[in-house]
């Protein structure tokens, strides 16, 4: 059964990125992008990380997302009619070589080399709020609230690079 | 076939070079940084397969600052398209190559 939902969620997961990539309509591409992040939600589900899971189609699919739309939609028009080519023919190389890789990395697999097993059962409660919570509020705390900081900072920079230009205090 | 480690890894890679290429290729800017949100992502599958590996919930702690992280770049990114767009009418890369000349 694992094996079963590791194989769908996986390769709807990459079907929704390659989707992403080759769809020429933004909208669409953002909408692909939405199905590939449920799709991981599915694979953190599988790893036993179900705050993850949740997480990830609330702060991703949801939140992030929207925004993406919000500014295609406010672009609409003329920003996002012209995409002229996908690929100029110098960057052959750049896109062919990453598969490659790939290729090379999946011989080694199947080649018997450096697969791991998962490891031993999981502990009751593991990945789940309270888990997670304990060390975000404890043993990480300090990052914790350094990426509250981040945050701030990017809340306040978007604000500066959103408003009217006579109305920055600096002009 | 049992799934291991190595499946998870793989299936992260994949995703990733998946996100790589598209943010070769693609000229609009926006579906750019959707490519590096999809890159993120992968990123976030390694921190969790490497915590069940190691049945340790500090890479879900991770996975959330990324999600953070990820927040404030999608924020800050389309703030920044949003003003070059409002001068210079197009988010299309292949236009915004003012230091290029």
């Amino acid at each position: 059964m694992e094996g079963f939902l590791f194989w769908f969620c996986g390769s709807l997961m990459l079907l929704g990125g390659v989707m992403t990539v080759v769809q020429r309509n933004a909208v669409v591409s953002a909408v692909w992008l939405v199905f590939a992040f449920i799709c991981a939600s599915g694979i953190f589900a599988l790893l036993d990380a179900p705050f993850l899971a949740v997480m990830q189609v609330l702060v991703y699919a949801g939140a992030i997302m929207v925004l993406f739309i919000f500014v295609i939609m406010m672009l609409q028009g003329p920003a996002l009619a012209e995409e002229r080519t996908l690929l100029k023919l110098p960057m052959w190389p750049a896109v062919a070589v990453p598969p490659m890789a790939v290729v090379v990395m999946l011989i080694g697999y199947l080649r018997g080399h450096g697969t791991t097993a998962l490891g031993a059962a999981v502990p009751a409660g593991f990945g789940g709020p309270e888990m997670v919570a304990k060390l975000l509020l404890g043993k990480y705390i300090f990052a914790f609230e350094m990426i509250s900081i981040v945050l701030l900072v990017a809340l306040v920079g978007a604000l500066a690079l959103g408003r009217e230009e006579r109305a920055l205090p600096w002009k | 076939m049992e799934i291991t480690l190595t499946h998870y890894l793989l299936l992260a890679a994949a995703i990733f070079l998946t996100g790589m290429v598209g943010f070769i290729i693609r000229r609009n800017a926006i579906v750019m940084l959707m490519c590096v949100e999809l890159m993120l992502s992968a990123v976030n599958i390694v921190f969790a397969a490497f915590s069940r590996h190691n049945l340790d919930a500090g890479g879900h702690v991770f996975v959330l600052m990324n999600f953070a992280v990820a927040a404030a770049e999608a924020a800050i990114g389309l703030a920044i398209l949003v003003e070059i767009f409002r001068r210079r009418r197009t988010v299309n890369v292949d236009d915004l190559k003012t230091l290029m000349e």
